[in-house]
């Protein structure tokens, strides 16, 4: 892409956020339903946060 | 569409404006489907159809006021969003971006516009629709250009990670792609008219209220609601401005993205 890589990353850092809280805290909230216990909403939400921001680091950061 | 305009002093006290305030009746009796914001997206084909063939039906290398004004809306979708974002092939997309803002920004602007004041947007089916178009649109180019396996392998695999880690990231990327993408897209839109409606129905209806309240005071206060209406109708037209921009600019990054060789 040409010269608009970063709006291209801060477009895409949001997007990433989102769907990495929504889809391991989704998971984490599922478990503690389950489970009937009470941290897995964090531990998913932590897990999804800093996967999306791998994914961040892996598509913008490393040159 | 009297029977719509609504008065904040029906019944005891302050009615606040609410949700209630985007279920407008249907405009002829008997047929449910024709409302107002389904009239008015009819009247901003017509309106965006006639502005835009009159402006370019006399073109003329010296052009006039009007000529001009179409010229530079298009100009600015062609040149400033989908020739930076999207690169060499971008003439293939500039029909659809260009309908696109003009189509969104003329909806928008409706909000504001005296006797319409109405954001059709803010009716999240039209932003959904709008944002299922971009999803299509973004995922064929993607998929003409590099085949659905590919593509998809694409998405879902970043190069170079370890392949345990794929169980983390994989989830987030497809999310990303084909759920989160369409829903920021149509949401924010939505959000955006439906908040910025209803703010401006707080102030023109408080000050409404207070003018015919029995108090004094209450009277005296009120044309500083109205005053502060007025402003955040200012304020709303840029937001609404705005929110056409980005919904084009991400619809343009997006098939950027979709058209890239590798992410």
């Amino acid at each position: 892409m040409s010269g608009n890589r970063e709006e291209n990353a801060l477009w895409s850092i949001f997007g990433y956020l989102i769907s990495g809280l929504l889809f391991w805290g989704g998971i984490g909230w599922a478990g503690d339903r389950w489970l009937g216990t009470t941290y897995l909403t964090l531990v998913g939400l932590l897990v999804g946060a800093g996967g999306a921001i791998y994914l961040v680091w892996l598509r913008f950061g490393r040159e | 569409m009297l029977a719509s305009v609504r008065s904040a002093t029906e019944g005891d006290g302050f009615v606040p404006p609410g949700t209630k305030d985007f279920d407008l009746p249907p405009i002829i009796e008997g047929v449910e489907w024709f409302t107002k914001p389904v009239l008015l997206v009819m009247v901003s084909v017509v309106l965006i159809s006639v502005f835009f063939v009159l402006s370019a039906r006399k073109a003329a290398v010296v052009p006039s006021k009007f000529q001009f004004a179409g010229e530079s809306i298009y100009g600015f979708v062609r040149n400033d969003l989908a020739k930076d974002i999207i690169g060499h092939e971008f003439m293939r997309f500039v029909p659809y971006l260009f309908t696109l803002f003009v189509f969104i920004l003329t909806n928008n602007i409706f909000g504001i516009v005296p006797f319409l004041q109405f954001p059709t947007m803010s009716h999240v089916a039209f932003p959904y629709v709008l944002a299922a178009l971009s999803f299509f649109v973004f995922h064929y180019v993607g998929v003409r250009k590099h085949g659905v396996i590919k593509y998809i392998k694409d998405i879902a695999f970043m190069p170079g990670v370890p392949k345990p880690v794929y169980i983390l990231l994989t989830p987030i990327e497809l999310a990303t792609f084909f759920l989160v993408r369409p829903l920021t897209l149509s949401l924010r839109l939505f959000a955006n008219m439906f908040a910025g409606h209803l703010l401006l129905l707080v102030f023109i209806l408080g000050g409404e209220y207070m003018l015919n309240d029995s108090l004094l005071i209450m009277k005296l206060f009120a044309p500083f609601s109205f005053l502060f209406g007025i402003a955040l109708t200012f304020f709303e037209f840029m937001v609404q401005c705005l929110q056409a921009y980005i919904f084009t600019l991400l619809t343009a990054l997006y098939i950027a993205g979709a058209l890239a060789d590798e992410h």
